[in-house]
């Protein structure tokens, strides 16, 4: 696994399980929701966002989405403290 | 003759995310006939049980605490820990969302694990594996004694 700072295309273009294995070892959890009772957690990796939706939570993933705009915070601003943006995170 | 059971090894966790507690729950399950896995929501809860325990019926082999959690959270939550004298030698892990760099010297500077919760289930046995990893070579002793004894 790479240290270098990947980019958003660079990450697309990796096979599903390493893209997987690079957020779990550098993704910055940002914030968890519900779409249609199926939890959707976001992450934010180097310059750019992950959005991952579960069809079991933590086990199956349906589909992930990723995008560098900051519009995808938007379902999870509630959850985003002034305190971790100081520190540039939200732990969980 | 009846023969008596010898105690099961208590692992405390506390994480406020309900679907979190389940999945290790869940994950615990292959260890029920050694671990007991008690929950709490957060680190009040933990801190509150642990001052009603017994410590001649039974001792926590291991805290899992989720770093995020309302009211006293898991980093704070292993600083009072550790400055109990009954429990500032007992395993513990940071169990986080993120791996930060910043917690897991943290985790470090108080003797504890960290380690980052599982985006899938290719993920889940190897991370509770690697939680358990952290209990004391005598609890890991006797749960792969058991599990051969039951295999």
């Amino acid at each position: 696994m790479t240290k270098k700072a990947l980019s958003l295309t660079e990450f697309m273009d990796l096979p599903q399980e390493l893209q997987f294995q690079v957020l779990h070892k550098h993704g910055v959890y940002v914030g968890k929701r519900k779409v249609d009772n199926k939890s959707v957690v976001l992450f934010q990796l180097h310059g750019f966002y992950v959005e991952m939706f579960y069809k079991q939570y933590r086990k199956i993933i349906d589909h992930i989405i990723t995008s560098d705009s900051t519009d995808i915070l938007q379902p999870y601003l509630d959850q985003i403290h002034i305190r971790d943006l100081n520190e540039g995170k939200k732990e969980g | 003759m009846t023969q008596s059971l010898p105690p099961k090894s208590l692992v405390l966790y506390a994480d406020d995310d309900p679907e979190d507690i389940e999945l290790v729950s869940e994950a615990f399950y292959a260890y029920s006939q050694n671990v007991e896995l008690m929950t709490f929501r957060d680190g009040i809860e933990l801190l509150n049980f642990i001052e009603t325990i017994d410590p001649f019926h039974a001792a926590p082999c291991l805290f899992i605490l989720d770093i995020n959690m309302p009211r006293l959270n898991g980093k704070e939550t292993l600083r009072r820990l550790r400055r109990i004298e009954s429990f500032a030698e007992v395993p513990a892990v940071l169990f986080s969302t993120s791996s930060l760099p910043a917690d897991a010297a943290f985790a470090k500077n108080f003797n504890a694990g960290f380690v980052t919760k599982p985006l899938h289930t290719k993920q889940v046995h190897m991370i509770i594996d690697e939680i358990v990893e952290h209990c004391s070579d005598e609890v890991k002793k006797m749960i792969r004694k058991r599990n051969r004894n039951s295999n």
